[in-house]
């Protein structure tokens, strides 16, 4: 297990190398770079050459590349192109938005989900099964701009509960920011629940009909006490990758929604830097993100492995034997 | 590159359908903005929310830059002199000019007891300054190319500033109403851009770049105190989450946003909000590039004009809310404007066509979501052209892009400006031969030349015909086509009174909020 773990952390440092690679190279395509972006039709030659040379953009791209890297192993990430603030504190600062919708939407969006997922799976082929599973579909497939839309058209303008957009932009304190929380999260619950919902339901199905969920409903254990105890602790592992993916998904910053309620994380950073060709806040992002993906996905292979003991024995026996089956090629070799 | 629906058309779309099905419903009839914001008694105080684009982190406070926070400029400083509604140079911070003889020195008397908001006296070395600052290589202003005939500037003394021209210009105060002008304290380049300190009817309370910002009323501005206690500044990059903003009336007022069409009846049929029309804020305009194969040859350029009737192209695409442009680059607002409309004849650019051998014509014509009126304008001009034979493929660029890599880069497209420069300038900065705005590399040497006539004539009367004379050859020579200038829809709260904004002036000092 722990050599698995040191697979999967080696794994990620090339994962993260790439990532950044990519990023850099696929702004470096872009047209325009950031002296023109940032000007415009402004963008006279000489304007455009003043400001090249105040950001130093002449420099060689693999140069440039490479000082970066080296940079950022220290933990130096730069400066923004366009602001001159450290990019360490601008991308934490969108991140830690971020969180405060994503959080949330997690915690609500996935117990309900598996609640619901549960539910129908339990009661397959009832009118609360095909309800639910319809709603489900319905919601994975509207796009979630148009679910934000409609949630602001709603619950913003018609009957003003909440601020259809943040204000005060990166300067928005959490007391702020809160009331413009909800709606963002209750866009992401709908745009995600329904993922959830259905590896939960089919998962719940396939766990109702095992053999020892049979056997317990045979000894006499009441149907509630074998879904909860029995069927659903086990059922709940398939959905951890579906679950792992959404999360990753919204920690990352959800750049449509955020920028449709101006909320100032992760995503609309995102958006910012790659219309102005920010490059190192762009790559930072990118990092970042390619980070939350490896690290959520880890955990998750971790709660699987805690949780279903079988996984782990799996591993162990292959291990044992591995050396039992390898040939031995000292012995063949004639002395 | 070409994009196949982007999400702000489509929801664009989705909000105008249903307007226009709740408009069917109850069978009320089309759009109809009133022609100018309510004015009326304000009540004394209030707090305005203006919710801007902010154009990057990168804006500044400093009125020279081309990164300039637009908005917080005309509430905060004052320039030497400003542009009235028909393009007349007035006094702002300067009482009265006057010139020598051949127009080439230039005098500007100015208001005496003026303070800056941190309590210095403005005088004429502060004015000198700024224009020193604006003429710094380094600042890279985008006024700079304009302005650089000047030679020398002194402050005589305190309340007179003498300008030398290294050319003469009868129009030379008109040069200085850009909003690049705004007066500056003297030696204050390395804080301006923060401080914000001008002389003008606010003074800054807080700001940061690409974020939010507010101002107060200065209570000894010279001109008399404004009438709103303070005005807050939010920044919102996504137009349909400004426009949101509006409707939950978590703001009164969307600055330099031009409400498309569909969106602009959702604002005017929604409760409490309105929209203002701002007549002929934005030239449209289709440069063909004149350095390019299809369009070097006058006649070629000509039977593109010949082709289509602006009347058609504003009818379509505005839904006729702004004036047929018949390719003059001139507004209709401004004094030096030319009455004359070209002929409209396809069959005449059909002939063209077939006199050049080019009876089968096609080529693209770029467009982009930066503007909500632009790929209209394409379609609509496209539909006209194709009556003349022309076949137009109308091509759909990346907003983020547009400017720098199609525009002055694609034989054809279409671009805009907003209207409020003055005549001299507009026709020097985007029409003169080897102008870095000379966004259809248009040359013609006769056209250079009386503009330099122009410039040196100093009898009003015949300094305006040659001014006109120019727009003609622009008309019947030039390589730019001025389909339309469309009005400006301004979505704004019901409480808004004595909103006022034309070219880049904005009254700051009457706009107010009504009782209740």
């Amino acid at each position: 297990m722990l050599r698995m773990i040191a697979v999967r952390l080696a794994t990620s440092v090339v994962t993260l190398l790439l990532a950044s690679f990519f990023v850099f190279f696929a702004v470096q395509a872009l047209p325009g770079d950031v002296a023109e972006q940032l000007l415009g039709q402004n963008a006279t030659p000489e304007a455009v050459a003043a400001l090249r040379d105040t950001l130093d953009l002449d420099t060689n791209v693999w140069a440039r590349y490479l000082n970066w890297i080296a940079a950022a192993f220290t933990g130096d990430f730069g400066t923004s192109l366009v602001s001159g603030e450290a990019v360490s504190s601008i991308v934490w600062t969108a991140f830690s938005h971020s969180l405060l919708i994503a959080v949330p939407a997690i915690v609500v969006g996935i117990t309900l989900s598996l609640l619901i997922g549960i539910l129908t799976g339990a009661r397959r082929g009832t009118a609360t099964d095909s309800g639910l599973s319809v709603l489900a579909l319905v919601a994975m497939s509207i796009p979630e701009f148009v679910v934000a839309t409609v949630l602001v058209l709603t619950l913003a303008i018609a009957i003003p509960v909440f601020p259809a957009v943040v204000l005060r932009g990166p300067d928005a304190t959490v007391g702020d920011l809160l009331p413009a929380v909800v709606l963002p999260a209750a866009t992401l619950v709908i745009a995600m629940a329904a993922y959830v919902i259905r590896a939960m339901r089919s998962s719940t199905v396939d766990g109702l009909t095992t053999e020892y969920a049979t056997t317990a409903a045979l000894k006499g254990v009441p149907r509630r006490r074998v879904l909860w105890r029995h069927v659903a602790p086990t059922a709940v592992l398939p959905v951890l990758p579906v679950i792992s993916i959404n999360v990753a998904w919204l920690f990352g910053g959800v750049v449509v929604v955020e920028s449709v309620f101006n909320y100032p994380g992760l995503g609309t950073l995102m958006i910012e830097s790659v219309s102005n060709r920010d490059l190192p806040v762009l790559q930072a992002i990118a990092v970042l993100s390619a980070l939350v993906y490896v690290t959520v996905n880890l955990v998750a292979d971790l709660l699987a492995l805690v949780a279903d003991p079988r996984q782990r024995t799996l591993h162990q026996r292959h291990r044992r034997r591995t050396p039992a089956q390898a040939p031995a090629p000292a012995q063949e070799v004639p002395r | 590159m070409t994009s196949a629906i982007d999400r702000r058309s489509l929801l664009a779309g989705a909000l105008g359908g249903a307007a226009a099905l709740g408009l069917a419903a109850c069978g009320a009839p089309a759009l109809s903005v009133p022609d100018r914001a309510a004015t009326g008694t304000a009540r004394g105080g209030g707090t305005m929310r203006i919710a801007r684009p902010a154009a990057s982190a990168a804006e500044t406070l400093d009125p020279a830059s081309s990164l300039s926070a637009y908005e917080y400029l005309g509430a905060i400083y004052n320039r030497v002199v400003r542009l009235d509604r028909n393009g007349e140079t007035v006094p702002d911070l300067a009482t009265d000019w006057s010139l020598n003889a051949d127009a080439t020195v230039w005098d500007f008397r100015l208001r005496s007891g003026v303070r800056f908001h941190d309590g210095r006296a403005l005088t004429a070395r502060d004015v000198r300054y700024t224009f020193q600052h604006i003429l710094d290589p380094e600042v890279a202003s985008p006024q700079a190319g304009t302005l650089s005939l000047i030679e020398s500037i002194d402050a005589v003394d305190p309340t007179t500033v003498r300008f030398r021209l290294s050319t003469p210009n009868a129009e030379f105060p008109s040069l200085l109403t850009a909003y690049q002008c705004y007066v500056i304290p003297e030696d204050s380049a390395d804080t301006i851009g923060s401080t914000g300190i001008g002389t003008g009817p606010f003074v800054l309370d807080s700001y940061t770049p690409a974020g939010a910002g507010a101002v107060r009323a200065n209570e000894d501005y010279f001109d008399g105190r404004a009438t709103l206690d303070r005005i807050e500044f939010f920044s919102i990059q996504d137009t349909s989450a400004r426009v949101n903003a509006l409707l939950s009336r978590q703001v009164d007022l969307l600055s330099q946003t031009n409400l498309d069409n569909p969106t602009a009846r959702v604002v005017a049929n929604s409760l409490g909000t309105t929209v203002a029309t701002v007549p002929n804020a934005q030239w449209y305009t289709i440069p063909m590039l004149a350095t390019s194969e299809e369009f070097a040859d006058p006649l070629m350029r000509r039977a593109m004009k010949l082709a289509y009737d602006p009347q058609a192209v504003l009818a379509t695409a505005l839904q006729g809310t702004g004036t047929p442009g018949w390719d003059n680059p001139v507004p209709p607002q401004l004094s030096a404007f030319l009455e004359y409309e070209r002929e409209y004849d396809p069959d005449q650019a059909r002939a063209i066509l077939k006199q050049l051998g080019r009876e089968d014509f096609t080529t693209r014509i770029h467009t982009s979501a930066y503007e909500p009126n632009f790929t209209a304008i394409a379609t609509a001009y496209a539909a006209q052209a194709a009556q003349a034979g022309i076949d137009l493929r109308i091509t759909n660029e990346a907003a983020d892009s547009y400017y720098t890599q199609i525009w002055m880069a694609r034989p054809l497209m279409v671009s805009y400006w907003f209207t409020g420069r003055p005549v001299d300038q507009l026709l020097n900065q985007i029409f003169r031969s080897g102008s870095s705005y000379n966004e259809s590399a248009w040359s013609n040497p006769q056209f250079d030349q009386l503009l330099d006539a122009a410039r040196a004539d100093t009898t009003e009367a015949t300094r305006r015909q040659k001014y006109q004379d120019a727009q003609r050859l622009v008309i019947d020579d030039g390589a730019a086509m001025t389909p339309v200038f469309g009005d400006r829809l301004v979505g704004l709260s019901e409480d808004v009174v004595n909103y006022d904004e034309y070219g880049f002036e904005f009254d700051y000092l009457a706009l107010g909020l009504t009782e209740g």
